[in-house]
C-alpha cells in the first residue's frame, strides 16, 4: 500500500440541480481556475485536495455529482460513505433554490444520519440577475441547522472559506486520538473512516 | 502538401485518415482544430502504420459500387476505420447505423421521404406551437376558459407547452456547452434551416423561447423573492447561460442550435425518454461527421440524416438513459458489471486490485458507457473509436471489450497506484492512441 501522506481522510459530496455551478465551485476549489465552459458532469467526477487543518494534515476526496433526475440512482449510491454533503443552488435561478427541499430529503433517505451538510448560494457574483435573495437562503439554512454561504466560483468568493468549513466541523466530529493505520483507509470507497467510531 | 499551426509541421502522408479530415479543416478554418492538435497527442500518429492509402479507399469504393451492398463486407473494412476520403464515412455510416437500406436503388426514394418526413416534424413540433404561441400573445379571444396558462388540465395546450420549456432548457444548456474546446458547434452552418429562418415568420423559434423563457421565469421568481424593482428585467436581457456564448445574427444558425433541434424533435417524439444529459455527446458526433461530409449534396441535409441516424442508434442504447432500468436485465448497472465479469475472466489480478480497493464500474464505467467514450477522447478518435462499434456485429458487445482493453492497457499503472491515483487515471484516461486499444479490444474478441 502507497505511503500515507496524511492524517485523515474526509469523503465529500457536491449535488444539487443541473448548471448550479457544482463543477466550477469544486474546480475552484482544487485547481484554483474557473472555466465557464464545462461539459456537464455525467455520472460522477472524483477530485482529491489535500489541506492543513488544527495542524494534521486531511486529503479531502471530493466528488461531483450529475444533477439531472435520472442520475439519482446512480448519484445517490455515494451518499451513504459521505461525511459532508454540499448542497448548492444558482441565486439567479430560482427553480435551482425551490429544489433545495427536494434535495434535502434525499440526503435525509440515502445519507449517513451524522452527515455534514451545507447550503452553497453559487453565481453571487452575478448581482444583477439574483433572484434568489440572500435572506431565503439564510432562512432555509437556518430552518434545517446548516451552514450557508453565498459563493462565486468566478470571482473566488467564499469558496475555500466554505471546503475549510465543512472539514473542521467533520474534524470536530472525529475522535480526537491520532488515527492509525486502521482507520486511515487509502483505498476506502465505501465505509466512513477516521470518524466512524465516534463515541454518543 | 504540409498542415501547421504553431510550429508544429505535419506531412499530410503521415497521418492517420481520420485525423486527416480534421488537418484539411485546419488549413481551411484554423481554429477549428485547436483541440485536435495539441502537442503531447500527436505524437503518436507519427507512426508509419496508417499512411492514407489509396487502395484502401478503392476497396470501400468497390464495395458500395455494388447495387446490394453486401453488408458484412462493408463490416469488416470499417472495423479497422473508415477514411473521410469523398464522405466515405458518412455513407458507411448511414448504412452502419441502418439509415441506409443496402439496396441502393431505394436511397433516392427513402431519403426523400425522410427528408420530408423530418421537415414534417419542424413543422408539427415547432412551428405550428410557436405560430399558436404568437397568436396567444397578441388575440386576447384565443385564451379561453378551456385552454389559458393556468389550466390544471394536464392535457392543455398550455400545460404542454410548459413542460416542453423544461425539456428545452436543459437541452439548450448543455448543447451550448458541448465540445466547449472546438469552435466548429459555435459556428454558423452553411445550411440553416430555412423552414425556421424565414425572415417572414412571426412564431416563436427554439431561441426565442429559451430567451423568453429564461426571462420570464425570472421576473416571476424576483417577485416571489418579494422584491420588485431591484433591477428592472429589461436590464438583464440575457440570462447568464446565454450570455457565455454569442448568439448569431438573425438569419444565421449555429451548429449547436440545429443539435438542439434534433434533440428536442426526439424529445417531443420520444416523451418516454425525452432529454437525457448526455445524449448531446451521442447526437454530437453523428452531427459533426454528416456536417463535414465533403459532399455537398448530403451535407446540405445532415440535419435530417442526423436525426434519424440518431434515433437508429437511441433505439440500440437508450435503455442505458432509462433510469427506471438501471437494475434490470438491459440497464447501465448490468451492463457496468458486464464489464468488471469480462475483466475478470481476461485479467484476474487486475480485476482483484480493483476490488480490493473498492473501485467500482460506477465510478468510470457508467461514463464510459452511456456516452460510448465520447467524453474520454478528442473527437476525431472517438469518431474512429464509432467506426468499430458500429462495424461489429454485437456493436455494444465490443464496446464491453475497449472498456476492458481500457483497463488492461494501463494495468501495470493501475496496480502500482492507490485509490487516488487509480481513479484519476480512470477519469483521466492516459492512452490517447485509440488504435492500440481497438486492437487490444479485437485481440480480447478474437481470444475468446
Amino acid at each position: 500500500m502507497a505511503k500515507k501522506t496524511y492524517d485523515l481522510l474526509f469523503k465529500l459530496l457536491l449535488i444539487g440541480d443541473s448548471g448550479v455551478g457544482k463543477t466550477c465551485v469544486l474546480f475552484r476549489f482544487s485547481d484554483d481556475a474557473f472555466n465557464t465552459t464545462f461539459i456537464s458532469t455525467i455520472g460522477i467526477d472524483f477530485k482529491i485536495k489535500t489541506v492543513e487543518l488544527q495542524g494534521k494534515k486531511i486529503k479531502l476526496q471530493i466528488w461531483d455529482t450529475a444533477g439531472q433526475e435520472r442520475f439519482h440512482t446512480i448519484t445517490t449510491s455515494y451518499y451513504r460513505g459521505a461525511m459532508g454533503i454540499m448542497l448548492v443552488y444558482d441565486i439567479t435561478n430560482g427553480k435551482s433554490f425551490e429544489n433545495i427541499s427536494k434535495w434535502l430529503r434525499n440526503i435525509d433517505e440515502h445519507a449517513n444520519e451524522d452527515v455534514e451538510r451545507m447550503l452553497l448560494g453559487n453565481k453571487c457574483d452575478m448581482e444583477e440577475k439574483r433572484v434568489v435573495l440572500k435572506a431565503k437562503g439564510e432562512q432555509i439554512a437556518r430552518e434545517h441547522g446548516i451552514r450557508f454561504f453565498e459563493t462565486s466560483a468566478k470571482a473566488n468568493i467564499n469558496i475555500e472559506k466554505a471546503f475549510l468549513t465543512l472539514a473542521e466541523d467533520i474534524l470536530r466530529k472525529t475522535p480526537v486520538k491520532e488515527p492509525n493505520s486502521e482507520n486511515v483507509d487509502i483505498s476506502s470507497g465505501g465505509g466512513v473512516t477516521g470518524w466512524k467510531n465516534k463515541c454518543c | 502538401m504540409v498542415a501547421w499551426r504553431g510550429d508544429i509541421l505535419i506531412p499530410s502522408s503521415y497521418l492517420h485518415p481520420v485525423f486527416y479530415q480534421d488537418i484539411t479543416k485546419c488549413i481551411l478554418k484554423e481554429d477549428n482544430i485547436i483541440a485536435i492538435l495539441q502537442m503531447g497527442k500527436l505524437r503518436h500518429r507519427w507512426g508509419s502504420d496508417c499512411p492514407r492509402s489509396s487502395s484502401r479507399i478503392a476497396e470501400f469504393q468497390d464495395v458500395l459500387a455494388e447495387p446490394k451492398i453486401v453488408l458484412q463486407k462493408l463490416c469488416e473494412l470499417c472495423f479497422s476505420g473508415i477514411p473521410f476520403d469523398g464522405g466515405l464515412r458518412c455513407l458507411c455510416w448511414k448504412i452502419l447505423l441502418n439509415y441506409l437500406p443496402v439496396e441502393k436503388a431505394l436511397w433516392s426514394t427513402l431519403l426523400k421521404k425522410q427528408r420530408e418526413l423530418y421537415s414534417q416534424f419542424l413543422k408539427e413540433m415547432i412551428i405550428q406551437p410557436g405560430i399558436a404561441k404568437a397568436n396567444l400573445g397578441v388575440s386576447r379571444e384565443d385564451v379561453t376558459l378551456e385552454d389559458h396558462p393556468l389550466n390544471p388540465n394536464p392535457d392543455s395546450r398550455w400545460n404542454t407547452y410548459f413542460k416542453d420549456n423544461e425539456v428545452l432548457l436543459q437541452i439548450d444548456k448543455d448543447v451550448r456547452r458541448l465540445y466547449p474546446d472546438m469552435a466548429f458547434f459555435q459556428r454558423p452552418t452553411d445550411y440553416p434551416c430555412l423552414l425556421i429562418l424565414d425572415p417572414q415568420n412571426e412564431f416563436e423559434t427554439l431561441r426565442k423561447r429559451v430567451e423568453q423563457t429564461t426571462l420570464k421565469s425570472q421576473t416571476v421568481a424576483r417577485n416571489r423573492s418579494g422584491v420588485t424593482n431591484v433591477s428592472s428585467p429589461l436590464k438583464t436581457s440575457a440570462p447568464n447561460s446565454l450570455s457565455e456564448y454569442e448568439v448569431l445574427p438573425n438569419g444565421c444558425e449555429a451548429h449547436w442550435e440545429v443539435v438542439e433541434r434534433i434533440l428536442f424533435i426526439y424529445a417531443k417524439l420520444n416523451p418516454g425518454i425525452a432529454y437525457v444529459q448526455g445524449m448531446n455527446e451521442i447526437v454530437g458526433p453523428l452531427y459533426y461527421t454528416f456536417a463535414t461530409d465533403p459532399n455537398n449534396d448530403w451535407k446540405e441535409h445532415a440535419e435530417a440524416d442526423t436525426f434519424f441516424c440518431f434515433t437508429n442508434l437511441m433505439a440500440e442504447i437508450r435503455d442505458n438513459f432509462i433510469k427506471s432500468l438501471d437494475d434490470s436485465q438491459c440497464g447501465i448497472t448490468y451492463k457496468m458489471e458486464k464489464v468488471y465479469s469480462t475483466l475478470k475472466e481476461k485479467d484476474v489480478e487486475l480485476y482483484l486490485k480493483l476490488q480490493e480497493q473498492n473501485i467500482k464500474p460506477q465510478f468510470f464505467a457508467f461514463r464510459w458507457l452511456t456516452l460510448l467514450l465520447s467524453q474520454e477522447f478528442l473527437l476525431p478518435d472517438v469518431i474512429r473509436i464509432w467506426d468499430s462499434l458500429f462495424a461489429d456485429d454485437n456493436r455494444f458487445d465490443f464496446l464491453l471489450l475497449v472498456c476492458c482493453a481500457m483497463l488492461i492497457l494501463i494495468r501495470d499503472q493501475l496496480l502500482e497506484g492507490d485509490f487516488t491515483l487509480n481513479m484519476r487515471l480512470l477519469q483521466d484516461y492516459p492512452i490517447s492512441d485509440v488504435r492500440l486499444i481497438l486492437k487490444k479490444a479485437k485481440e480480447l474478441q478474437d481470444s475468446k
